[in-house]
């Protein structure tokens, strides 16, 4: 029998000992992670939003806050899927069918689902939501705006089927507009009651949150759906929306900790995330992203000065969008574009192209542009003009207005800046009050080529606020929307494109805008979409401990 | 000299307020760069080509802390001295008059002067707009009713005098009364009136500047200046440091200034502290 040296017995022992602390560590450290990846019930997820929505009525705005205040409360046929927001995903309708011919979608919805008051959700609620979007005369510059060229009829099969009967086959388009965070389906029955979904009393949905209050200029409050149909979610008790006016504002609540996320408009800039990182270090993510969303300076097409297509084209020529993109949004954007090659691939125009196109060019080319402007301008006005320029009060608005400004004045456009409240400006911008509106961003409900011309530039476009039609463009861009071979639609986009940029446009298209972000790494579960109005249900969101 | 060892102060507050209203008058020529012109490079920090760094948006931060003394020196001016006459004559009348016209026009003033000052300036930009115009509107309103009051003491206090009753039992004219031997011995008043006042009207004008309600904000105010630099304070803190004090040094010349005037305008106070 071999007898060991009691010291290289102990020796051993103590490896032992050593390797099954490690062990015993590892496992510890293993389960807590696993642990840290359990989604946890409870909490209440802080954020924030830009300003006040006032009315809340997500068929009948556009403001990003609206979506944002109602966006838990209501659910789609179809949404941008939560784990992978690029993705179509079902969510009210259980699945879809569509017929040989390609026109006529049937949505199977789900059974048992109940609205927030009780009552039981059926087709006859989705056709309500239907009818209203589609009806002529109700403005719907989001759902209705992309709806409309696209469908012939709706229809009620049963209480748990309904159809909808397209012009021509246009799946990306339809799908991309029936997933839009902007065709929520609403109750009939609320609808009868209120007549709108202005309210706060009115926001009766069947998403995962229930709308609890809004105080004005002050927080929005969900609380949890506890009849949700996805059973097990949501996992918060509720989400907390303060409403933070003023990037100085946004950024000490974000510094303090008092907000939790920041995936939202407006984006901070490069400077506010790395002071951002020096207060929160470790405490936080900082990203940078692309948020769909395109920087537009709009010219009232029906008062002078920019009734006249020479003015117009002026200010194409003269704006350095190059210079407004560096400036304004730390090089964080794609000046010039009209489509974003990263969001929309060939649909684009090659940015190589882009860059030697009147208007969009650098360096000398931009002189050339700048005199070009400059003539245009003196032919009509000899001593220059006065007008006003007007922006909302929000997000760097105002950096991004006095830029336009400054390069405007270059060619004899001098602007005396107006700020509006946030929804004040809306009201008036929908109105045709304005002479000029400096920034002023728009973003996608999707990532499909025709959301901006549906949006902006065709003459029914939900936010064409300059009032500007061209029917050989409107041709065109229908075409691009009903054209289903996608190399001959990424020309017709592109052929549209270079018609706009070579016209008089009125709204006049600066740049994709992109920015930076943060989100505390106690949120999980949270993935970041394509467009800013996706992904803020929070249905799958929790908060690690 | 005997007024520089009288009011030492008051003659270094005098010496900075030239300096200012000269900076104000001459910027065009001073002033390396336009306000608003912005070709630069961003925050640039301070140096040899830029003393006071640039801006966010690339702009000579000398050049609108320069043309910052006219816009604050102009809106102080004019509405200090739109207000106060406005008041001043205000007062004068209706402490003249006594009676039914001065029992009124005391609760109106009492009205204004109830509401705190930087809210009722606020609700009037709301619902005026923002331009530089409205801001002088905005603090005309503000200091009316106070010049009213402190004149209308004084006007009060003379119309009960020995004389101005003379005056009446000669069967003098009230216009003439007023004109001739109340307005004067008003006018010291006035003048302190209107040099204290300036200060306060650079700070309120910065004030709503800064909080997005005063002029237009690509107006070179030094208030809108500090509300821009907020956003990078950390990192660019020039953008805070060069108008912040460009406001306190204004205000506080403007106040010394103030101050030494009513001194001497005082017949207490005459040779009392300097």
């Amino acid at each position: 029998m071999k007898i060991r040296h009691p010291r290289c017995a102990r020796s051993t022992q103590n490896w032992i000992i050593a390797a099954a602390a490690i062990a015993s560590l590892v496992a510890v450290s293993a389960t807590s992670d696993a642990q840290q990846d359990k989604p946890r019930y409870g909490g209440v997820l802080n954020w924030f939003d830009y300003g006040d929505p006032a009315r809340l009525d997500v068929h009948a705005e556009s403001p990003l806050v609206v979506q944002q205040a109602t966006a838990g409360v209501y659910s789609s046929l179809l949404h941008k899927d939560p784990d992978a927001p690029t993705k179509i995903a079902p969510d009210l309708a259980e699945h879809y069918t569509v017929s040989a011919d390609g026109k006529t979608y049937t949505f199977h919805l789900r059974k048992g689902v109940k609205w927030h008051d009780g009552q039981p959700f059926t087709a006859t609620d989705v056709k309500a939501t239907f009818d209203r979007v589609l009806n002529p005369d109700f403005k719907s510059p989001k759902c209705g705006a992309t709806l409309k060229p696209l469908v012939a009829g709706t229809e009620v099969v049963d209480p748990h089927t309904f159809q909808v009967r397209l012009k021509a086959p246009a799946p990306d388009p339809f799908l991309s507009a029936v997933s839009s965070a902007w065709c929520r389906i609403a109750a009939k029955h609320v609808l009868d009651k209120f007549g709108d979904l202005n309210k706060p009393e009115a926001q009766i949905g069947t998403g995962p949150f229930k709308f609890k209050r809004y105080e004005r200029g002050s927080v929005i409050e969900w609380e949890k759906n506890k009849d949700y149909f996805i059973q097990g979610l949501p996992y918060l008790d509720g989400v907390k929306q303060f409403i933070l006016v003023g990037g100085p504002t946004q950024l000490a609540a974000a510094k303090a900790g008092r907000i939790m996320l920041w995936d939202t408009w407006p984006p901070m800039g490069k400077a506010q995330s790395e002071e951002l990182k020096s207060a929160r270090g470790n405490e936080i993510d900082v990203y940078r992203w692309p948020i769909n969303t395109i920087w537009i300076v709009f010219l009232n097409t029906k008062k002078p000065p920019f009734d006249n297509p020479d003015m117009r084209r002026a200010v194409h020529l003269a704006l350095n969008r190059q210079e407004l993109i560096t400036k304004a949004l730390d090089g964080a954007g794609v000046p010039c574009a009209m489509l974003d090659p990263k969001l929309v691939g060939e649909a684009a125009l090659p940015l190589a192209e882009l860059e030697r196109t009147p208007g969009c060019r650098t360096g000398a080319g931009k002189e050339q542009d700048i005199a070009e402007a400059e003539k245009l301008v003196k032919k009509h006005y000899p001593n220059g003009l006065d007008i006003e320029m007007a922006f909302r009060q929000v997000g760097n608005y105002s950096d991004r207005s006095q830029l336009v400004a400054a390069q405007l004045r270059k060619i004899g456009i001098r602007g005396t800046l107006k700020t509006h409240e946030s929804a004040a400006g809306y009201a008036a911008f929908g109105k045709g009050d304005f002479t000029l509106i400096a920034a002023q961003d728009r973003a996608m409900d999707g990532t499909d080529p025709s959301d901006p011309f549906s949006l902006i530039w065709t003459t029914q476009g939900g936010s064409n606020w300059g009032k500007w039609s061209d029917p050989k463009f409107d041709e065109v861009a229908d075409r691009g929307l009903k054209e289903t071979d996608k190399a001959k639609r990424a020309k017709l986009y592109q052929d549209a494109q270079r018609m706009f940029l070579s016209g008089a446009p009125s709204a006049i298209p600066v740049g994709w805008v992109e920015g930076w972000f943060f989100a505390d790494k106690k949120v999980r579960g949270y993935k970041p979409s394509p467009s800013a109005y996706d992904n803020i249900t929070f249905m799958k969101v929790w908060l690690a401990p | 000299m005997r007024l520089l060892a009288r009011q030492p102060l008051g003659v270094a507050g005098a010496v900075v307020v030239l300096g200012l209203v000269a900076t104000a008058l001459l910027a065009p020529v001073l002033a390396p760069h336009g306000p608003k012109e912005a070709v630069f490079g961003q925050f640039v920090p301070p140096g040899r080509e830029f003393p006071m760094g640039t801006d966010n948006l690339g702009r000579d931060v000398l050049s609108r802390v320069m043309w910052g003394a006219r816009l604050s020196l102009y809106v102080g001016l004019v509405s200090v001295l739109i207000g106060v006459t406005i008041g001043s004559l205000w007062g004068i009348f209706t402490g003249y008059l006594g009676g039914v016209a001065d029992v009124s026009s005391q609760r109106v003033i009492d009205c204004v002067m109830a509401l705190p000052p930087i809210i009722l300036a606020l609700s009037l930009m709301a619902a005026v707009g923002s331009s530089v115009n409205n801001v002088i509107l905005a603090l005309t309103i503000l200091l009316t009713p106070t010049a009213a009051r402190t004149v209308r003491s004084v006007a009060l206090a003379i119309a009960a005098s020995p004389y101005i009753e003379a005056a009446r039992a000669a069967g003098t004219s009230h216009v003439r009364i007023v004109l001739r031997h109340i307005l004067p011995n008003c006018l010291a008043t006035y003048i302190v009136l209107v040099t204290t006042n300036i200060s306060y009207a650079i700070v309120v004008e910065a004030s709503l500047s800064f909080l997005g309600v005063g002029a237009p904000p690509d107006e070179p105010s030094w208030g809108g200046m500090l509300t821009a630099g907020t956003q990078a304070m950390e990192t660019a803190p020039w953008l805070i440091f060069f108008p912040g004090v460009a406001i306190s040094l204004a205000v506080f010349a403007l106040n010394l200034l103030g101050d030494a005037i009513r001194d001497i305008a005082d017949p207490r106070l005459r040779g009392g502290l300097g």
